[in-house]
């Protein structure tokens, strides 16, 4: 990676001064790791509240169906982030039984659709309802096409990405 | 990779290596550091680290509150605690068939028997909250209306000796960071005639065990119930020991397909059920406890993930 694309501030600038070091002996600590370099539809702050991060808003226009507007984002290969950004990655994650390390309660139902309106636009429909979808959307990552095109959340060791996300 | 979280990951393996991504599109939550995650160095000796300044360590997560107490005196690091959404509970052993723990009554018994404060206090050096079940006070889905169960020791005995528990040792399974914590229980149980024996939690849990006791926290965006009640309690919790629990599984699926005016509201529906049941022996949510150098100024996240976005160093 060269230095622009990684934000090193150049000429081995890196050091004590603007480093952290962190031990984090949790058995779950990938899934931080995985928090800070992956973007979802939103997020919980430090407070511990649900906010919004790649979707700005979001709307239960029924009982069945939640609206979320994308937020104007840019990768960092220069790719657009939007809805069809979103599609994509709902679409990669419902290719799995059972893609969550936590368990079946973040999958969403096989009936779940989901479609891009337009670009900033997401529609679900959840048939019979789900109060749990934001907080499996937090659990839903949104990488880039390149990230799904090179590695996506395969294991190379079993080729499958059956609870590797 | 492109992932456009606030940080790019660098590289990964006995150090995960993460700096700040220029691009990222909300400049408040843009970090302003390295972050460097040492797999490798243990914990004593990270937290050794923090305390002399020595400059390889700067935060170490996740102390126990024996290590938080032992911190030693430094101008160069400290004690930070965050009431963070977490809970140590007791789940009962009711897996087998006559367990005297499938009864609520005697569940709720030894419930009285617990003066949780003094768990607190005594076995934990006071970091943390005493609170009614499995929500704090004031959280998403939290009753106003709801207390801790009372402790009466009386009523305890009472029951408990009406159940042929009079005199028992209660064999209590337990990861070691909590071995006090199961030692102020025993010194509950001492003034009605009972006893506790800490078991260490090796994984394989001993047949004749009666509770384990069970950290847990809840990272959802406000669905506590999913992450931490159906976990101990749902017909796939990995927590639960004992038989499935149908009234728990409707409350679970009212949930699900709750409208969004009315989830909360249901919430607090699950809550009351697991204390009127007395599903679990409540003790206290502890506080996250973390090592932190004082050249840092540290944001804890309630989640109790390692969240390091606003994380920086001072000056």
């Amino acid at each position: 990676m060269d230095a622009q694309a990684t934000g090193d501030p150049g000429g081995g600038a890196w050091g004590l001064h603007n480093t952290v070091t962190v031990v984090d002996p949790s058995p779950v600590n990938w899934l931080s790791i995985t928090w800070n370099t992956m973007e979802e539809a939103n997020r919980v702050d430090h407070d511990g509240i649900g906010q919004p991060s790649l979707a700005e808003s979001w709307e239960w226009l029924d009982s069945e169906t939640l609206e979320l507007k994308m937020r104007d984002a840019v990768y960092q290969d220069g790719e657009p982030f939007n809805a069809a950004m979103f599609k994509l990655g709902f679409d990669k994650v419902q290719e799995w039984t059972n893609p969550h390390p936590p368990g079946a309660f973040l999958n969403f139902a096989r009936d779940v659709t989901c479609e891009a309106v337009d670009d900033r636009t997401i529609r679900m429909r959840f048939p019979g309802g789900d109060s749990a979808a934001l907080m499996k959307l937090r659990g839903m990552h949104l990488p880039s096409t390149r990230f799904w095109n090179e590695w996506g959340f395969i294991d190379p060791k079993t080729g499958s990405a059956e609870g590797h996300w | 990779m492109l992932t456009e979280g606030v940080s790019l990951i660098d590289s990964r393996s006995d150090r995960v290596v993460m700096e700040p991504n220029p691009t990222y599109w909300n400049p408040a939550r843009r970090p302003t550091v390295r972050i460097v995650y040492d797999n490798v160095i243990g914990k004593d000796a990270g937290i050794a680290s923090v305390a002399s300044g020595d400059g390889r360590v700067d935060v170490v997560f996740d102390l126990t509150p024996a290590e938080a107490k032992a911190f030693p005196q430094s101008d160069k690091g400290r004690i930070q605690t965050k009431k963070a959404k977490t809970i140590l509970t007791g789940v009962f052993n009711e897996n087998k068939p006559g367990s005297v723990w499938r009864d609520p009554a005697v569940r709720r018994a030894l419930n009285l028997a617990i003066d949780r404060q003094f768990v607190l206090d005594q076995g934990a050096y006071g970091y943390g909250t005493v609170i009614p079940a499995f929500i704090q006070p004031g959280r998403f889905g939290a009753d106003p209306g709801m207390s801790p169960l009372p402790h009466d020791p009386e009523a305890a005995r009472a029951h408990l000796e009406k159940a042929g528990l009079g005199g028992r040792e209660i064999v209590i399974v337990s990861s070691p960071a909590w071995k006090e914590v199961v030692e102020a229980i025993g010194q509950c149980l001492s003034t009605i005639g009972l006893s506790a024996r800490f078991v260490s939690d090796r994984g394989d849990l001993p047949e004749d065990f009666d509770i384990k006791l069970e950290w847990y926290f809840d990272w959802t965006p406000q669905y506590p119930v999913a992450c931490m009640h159906r976990e101990f309690f749902g017909r796939d919790a990995t927590l639960r020991q004992g038989p499935e629990d149908p009234e728990f599984d409707a409350l679970y699926e009212k949930l699900l397909h709750a409208p969004e005016a009315q989830t909360e509201a249901v919430v607090r529906e699950v809550e009351r059920y697991i204390q009127d049941r007395s599903k679990a022996l409540f003790l206290y949510a502890p506080f996250t406890l973390f090592a932190v150098s004082e050249r840092v100024a540290f944001t804890p996240y309630d989640t109790c993930m390692s969240e390091l976005a606003e994380t920086r160093i001072k000056g």
